[in-house]
C-alpha cells in the first residue's frame, strides 16, 4: 500500500500536536501515546516500496532534452528506509513506554518533542528533496534542544543553548550551500541535481560547486557531531534523560546517514568529497575514543564512544565502494541499537544510585545482576566481539578498506575497536566489579521493569543480527547498487 | 540590470559577515543571538536574489496573460517559496533561544556568555 | 537606486544595532533592518516573501527581543 508512505511522517506529527493540545487529560494521553508508538514500527513494515509524489504531480519528461523533472516533493521508500524507519519507530516505542511507566503524570510537551523528532528523522530519510530535508533538519534540531532542556539534570539549559547557538550557525551555512546548488541547477530535487551533475550540465570544478560542498559538509558535521562538534554532541547526550539520550543518538545517526547519502548522490564525482569524509571520520574515531578514556562521568563516556562509532559509519561511506557503503549503513543500524541499549542500561544505574562518577561507584554487580549482564553484552557488541552484530559490521568495514587498498585504515579501525573495548571494560570494572566504596549508599531500588523489557528487546535484535546479518545486508546492498 | 543583483549579493555577504562577527566575538548573549538572526537574514536575501530577474514581472499568472510570454518574463518563484519557510524557521529558532536565555538569566543574573556558557564540566567540578 | 538606499539602511542598522549599549535600542534597530529587507523583497519581485518578512522581521523579532530584554537586563555590561 503506497498510501502509507506519507503516513509514516504524518502519524507522529499529528500525534505530537494532538498530545500537546490535549495533555490535560492524563489517561487519554497515555493510551493515545502508547497506541501511536505501537503503530510507528508497524506502518513501515506494512507498506510497499515505491515513490510518493506530494500533490500528485508526476514527473515531467522534457521531449527536447530527454530529461525528467520532478516538480513535486518526492518521498522514495525502499528497503533501506524501511529498515531504518522501523528501527527508529521501535526505539521510539520503547522510549515512550519507559517514559509512560516511569511517571504517573505525563508531560504533554515532552511526548510532543519525542514524536516530533521521530517524524523529523523519518522525513529526512524518506525525502528526495534537499530543501525539505533542511526544513526537517531544523525541526529536528529544535526537538533535540527541547529534549535536552526538558531533562532535570543540572546545566541542561546551558548545554541546550550552546547546542542551539552552534546549530543556528551551522544550519544557515547548510541553507547557503543549498542556495548555491539551487542557483547552479534551478531545482532542489536531489535526483534532478544528480542528473545535472552527472550529465555534465554544470561545471563540477567551479568554485561555486566546491563552496556548496563545503557549506553542506559543515552542516553535516554539525548534524552528525563529528569533530569539531564532538564535544557538544557528547555533552547533550550526557545532559538528557537516559531514555531521551537513547533516542537522541538514533536521531543523530539517522540524520547523519540521510544527509550523507544525499551528498553522496550529488558530489560523488568529486574525489575530494570522499577524502574529506574519510578524514573527518578517522578524526572522530581517534578523538572520540581518546576523549572517552579520560572521562569520569560514564554518561559522557558513552557519548564520546558513540561519536567514535559514528566515525566507522563515515569511514564506510567515504571509501565509496558498494561493499563499504553497505558496511557503513549496516554499522549505522547496529550503532543505533547498541548505543540505545547502553544509554538505557546506564540510565537504570543512575536511577538506582543517583551517582554518575565512576570513581565513586563499585560493586553494583550484586545489586543489579540482570542490568550488568545486558550492559556487558551491549558493550562487547559495540567493541565488535563475535557473534554480536557489531562484529559483523566492523568485519565488513575492515574487509572493505583492505579491498580498497588502504590497509592502514583497517589497522586503525581494529585499533580503535580495541581501544573501545578497553574503555568499556575499564568503566564496567570500576562500576560493577570493583569492591564497593564505603561511602556509596546503594538504595535497594528495583530497576524499572520497562527498562529491562526495552533492553531485552534491543539485545534480542543485536544477537539476531549478529547471527543472521544477511537479512539486512542483502537489501542494503541492493539499495547501494541503485545509487552508485 | 545585473547591477541590482550584484548590490544585493554584496549586501547579503555583508550581513552574513556582520552576523558571524557578532556570533563569535560579541560577549553579550542577546547580541550574539541577534547576530545569528542576521546570518539567517543574509542567507534569505541571497536565495531571493537567485530568483530575481532584471526587468521581469512578479511571478503571479493572471488570467489574461500569455503563458509563453509569462514564462520568459516572470521571476523564478521556487526560491521565494523556500525563503518563506526559512523566515519562519529563523523566527522560531530565535524565540527558542531567547526563551532559554531568559531561564538561564534567572540563575546567573548576567548576560555575559563567558559566565553563562563556560565549560560545564568545569562548573561541575567547581560546585563540588 | 531604491535598492541601494535600502541595502545601506540594512547594513548600517545592523552595525548600529550591535554597537548599542542599550539593548532596547538594539531591538528597535533590528526591526529597522528587517523592515528595510521587506521592502527590498518587494523590489526583488517577491511580494509574498515581503509580506511575511514585514510581519516577522519588522514586528515579531523586535518584540521577542524586547520581551527578552525586559525579562533580563537592559544594559550591555
Amino acid at each position: 500500500m503506497n498510501e502509507l508512505i506519507p503516513l509514516m511522517v504524518i502519524v507522529p506529527l499529528m500525534a505530537a500536536l494532538l498530545i500537546s493540545a490535549f495533555s490535560r487529560f492524563n489517561t487519554v494521553t497515555k493510551i493515545f501515546a502508547l497506541v501511536v508508538a505501537i503503530c510507528l514500527p508497524i506502518i513501515p513494515l506494512a507498506s510497499n516500496y515505491g515513490l510518493h509524489y506530494f500533490g500528485g504531480y508526476e514527473p515531467i519528461l522534457d521531449n527536447v532534452t530527454n530529461a525528467v523533472y520532478h516538480p513535486a516533493i518526492t518521498y522514495s521508500f525502499t528497503f533501506l528506509q524501511q529498515v531504518f524507519i522501523a528501527m527508529v519507530g521501535l526505539l521510539t516505542f520503547l522510549v515512550v513506554f519507559i517514559y509512560l511507566t516511569k511517571y504517573r503524570k505525563v508531560s504533554g510537551p515532552y511526548l510532543f518533542l519525542l514524536f516530533l523528532g521521530t517524524a523529523a528523522v523519518t522525513a529526512m530519510l524518506l525525502t528526495d528533496d534537499i530543501f525539505h530535508m533542511f526544513v526537517f533538519f531544523e525541526i529536528l534540531a529544535l526537538a533535540q534542544v527541547g529534549i535536552v532542556a526538558a531533562s532535570s539534570i543540572n546545566y541542561s539549559y546551558e548545554m541546550a543553548l550552546k547546542y542551539m547557538i552552534l546549530g543556528s550557525i551551522g544550519s544557515p551555512m547548510m541553507l547557503l550551500g543549498i542556495g548555491f546548488l539551487l542557483a547552479m541547477t534551478g531545482t532542489v530535487n536531489v535526483t534532478d541535481i544528480a542528473a545535472a551533475v552527472h550529465n555534465g550540465l554544470i561545471n563540477v570544478t567551479s568554485p561555486v560547486f566546491l563552496m556548496s560542498l563545503a557549506l553542506i559538509f559543515f552542516g553535516w558535521l554539525y548534524a552528525s557531531g563529528l569533530p569539531p562538534f564532538h564535544t557538544i554532541k557528547s555533552g547533550i547526550y550526557s545532559k538528557a534523560e537516559p531514555h531521551g539520550a537513547a533516542l537522541l543518538q538514533s536521531f543523530t545517526v539517522i540524520s547523519m546517514i540521510s544527509i550523507v547519502l544525499i551528498m553522496f548522490r550529488i558530489y560523488s564525482t568529486l574525489p575530494i568529497f570522499e577524502v574529506l569524509i574519510v578524514f573527518f571520520s578517522i578524526l572522530a574515531m581517534i578523538l572520540g575514543v581518546s576523549m572517552a578514556l579520560t572521562q569520569t562521568d560514564f554518561r559522557r563516556m558513552i557519548g564520546f564512544l558513540a561519536v567514535g562509532e559514528l566515525g566507522f559509519i563515515g569511514l564506510g561511506i567515504g571509501l565509496g565502494t558498494q561493499f563499504s557503503i553497505t558496511a557503513g549503513l549496516f554499522q549505522a543500524l547496529n550503532e543505533i541499537m547498541i548505543t540505545a541499549l547502553l544509554f538505557i542500561g546506564f540510565g537504570a544505574i543512575v536511577n538506582a544510585t543517583n551517582e554518575v562518577d565512576t570513581r565513586k561507584l563499585g560493586g553494583l554487580l550484586a545489586y543489579h545482576p540482570k542490568v550488568s549482564l545486558m550492559l556487558l553484552i551491549g558493550g562487547l557488541a559495540m567493541a565488535g566481539v563475535p557473534p554480536l552484530s557489531g562484529f559483523q559490521s566492523k568485519l565488513m568495514l575492515v574487509q572493505a578498506s583492505l579491498s580498497c587498498g588502504f590497509p592502514e585504515i583497517s589497522i586503525l579501525a581494529i585499533m580503535v575497536s580495541i581501544a573501545t573495548f578497553v574503555v568499556f571494560v575499564k568503566t564496567y570494572y570500576s562500576m560493577f566489579l570493583k569492591p564497593k566504596p564505603n561511602d556509596l549508599e546503594v538504595e535497594n531500588k528495583e530497576v524499572p521493569r520497562a527498562m529491562i523489557f526495552a533492553m531485552g528487546i534491543l539485545l534480542i535484535i543485536i544477537i539476531l543480527l549478529g547471527i543472521f546479518p544477511d537479512i539486512v545486508i542483502n537489501g542494503i546492498s541492493n539499495f547501494v547498487g541503485g545509487i552508485l | 540590470m545585473a547591477q541590482t543583483q550584484l548590490i544585493i549579493l554584496m549586501t547579503s555577504a555583508a550581513l552574513i559577515i556582520i552576523g558571524f562577527y557578532s556570533a563569535i566575538f560579541v560577549d553579550n548573549i542577546i547580541k550574539k543571538i541577534i547576530g545569528i538572526s542576521f546570518i539567517e537574514e543574509g542567507v534569505n536575501l541571497f536565495i531571493v536574489a537567485i530568483g530575481y530577474k532584471a526587468g521581469g514581472i512578479v511571478p503571479i499568472l493572471m488570467p489574461d496573460m500569455n503563458t509563453t510570454w509569462f514564462a520568459s518574463n516572470a521571476a523564478y518563484p521556487l526560491p521565494f517559496g523556500l525563503v518563506l519557510t526559512s523566515i519562519v524557521i529563523g523566527a522560531s529558532t530565535l524565540a527558542v533561544m531567547l526563551a532559554l536565555v531568559m531561564v538561564i538569566y534567572k540563575k546567573y543574573g548576567t548576560l555575559s556568555t563567558k559566565v553563562m556558557l563556560a565549560d560545564t564540566s568545569k562548573q561541575e567540578e567547581y560546585n563540588e | 537606486m531604491l535598492e541601494l538606499v535600502l541595502c545601506i539602511i540594512m547594513v548600517l542598522s545592523a552595525i548600529l544595532a550591535l554597537i548599542q549599549k542599550d539593548l532596547l535600542k538594539t531591538a528597535i534597530l533590528t526591526g529597522f533592518s528587517g523592515g528595510a529587507m521587506a521592502v527590498l523583497f518587494q523590489v526583488l519581485l517577491a511580494p509574498d516573501v515581503a509580506l511575511t518578512q514585514a510581519i516577522v522581521g519588522a514586528a515579531i523579532i523586535p518584540v521577542f527581543i524586547a520581551l527578552a530584554v525586559k525579562k533580563t537586563q537592559r544594559e550591555d555590561s
